[in-house]
């Protein structure tokens, strides 16, 4: 019996790391995102420019389940917001600059291109809205401001 | 991005993991009572191995195809899918398990945590659809060791 329970130990650890391992990876994953320039964005890819409203870049790929079962149904979800749909295979270069490491990866982009969001894996709807509003909010407020 | 044309049925992949997930359960706790039940570790090595290269061969896709879904059980869940990741994912399983054999005669507590980690890596996948195999897939597709 004792093996067993040592066996539980060394997986609950493994377990409890790579978890750790994950958070610090998302975390600093999203910083770097968040502190690139919004024009080395724009060079990268015509898919990336002005709106008038935020938007989405949605990160997936054929090898991505995920993507279809739950990411896909909901940002269809989503109302009255534009989906820009990127494949992380493909398009390697704009995938790096956002530092995707995982699928699905979600970015809400202000009007103005700046990443304000980046979610690494699944993100539902709820928080995907209250990401949009934050960046509606922010928009409405720098336009005050101008 | 072109859309996968293929199909896949993921409530076999579902059974799958759940026969993962059971049978190392029976070897992990069954094994405290009776040492010999041990040797479903290397029987799901193999059996996983098999069924990544000859699908006809992987023993709870076929228990799914030829018992559980003709006779209603489990439904089918069809998703336009690629089979690639998956059948990566579980040679990924396999190959752990064959590893975690390895170890279970001089060292079981390396053994038995490698065959756990298989377990909740399949539990995890069954149970909120996280694949971790298909994100070593797409991380080697990305850097072209694989090609789609």
């Amino acid at each position: 019996m004792s093996a067993q329970l040592w066996a539980l130990a060394v997986a609950g650890a493994v377990v409890v790391a790579a978890a750790c391992l994950e958070t610090f990876r998302a975390r600093r994953a999203r910083k770097l995102v968040l502190a690139t320039s919004t024009p080395a964005l724009r060079a990268t890819s015509p898919q990336v420019g002005r709106n008038e409203e935020p938007y989405i870049l949605y990160f997936t790929g054929d090898s991505c389940t995920v993507c279809r079962t739950h990411q896909e149904p909901a940002l269809a979800r989503l109302s009255d917001v534009r989906i820009d749909k990127i494949d992380a295979v493909n398009e390697r270069a704009l995938a790096d600059q956002f530092h995707v490491y995982t699928l699905p990866t979600t970015v809400v982009m202000a009007a103005d291109g700046q990443p304000l969001h980046v979610n690494y894996g699944y993100a539902p709807a709820p928080k995907l809205e209250r990401q949009l509003a934050e960046a509606r909010g922010a928009g409405l407020r720098s336009a005050a401001t101008a | 991005m072109s859309t996968p044309t293929q199909v896949v049925d993921h409530s076999a992949l579902k059974v799958n993991q759940t026969g993962i997930v059971v049978t190392v359960l029976v070897a992990f706790i069954g094994s405290a009572l009776f040492r010999p039940l041990l040797v479903l570790i290397p029987l799901l090595a193999i059996v996983l191995l098999l069924g990544t290269f000859a699908p006809q061969l992987a023993l709870f896709k076929q228990l799914y195809f030829k018992v559980l879904k003709p006779r209603g059980i489990v439904k089918p869940r069809p998703v336009q899918d690629r089979p690639e990741p998956h059948n990566f994912a579980q040679g990924l399983g396999g190959v752990f398990l064959a590893v975690a054999s390895i170890f279970l005669i001089p060292l079981p507590v390396v053994g038995l945590a490698l065959s756990l980690l298989v377990a909740v890596l399949a539990f995890v996948n069954l149970a909120f659809g996280y694949c971790l195999g298909c994100q070593i897939f797409f991380q080697l597709e990305r850097r072209g060791f694989i090609k789609a």
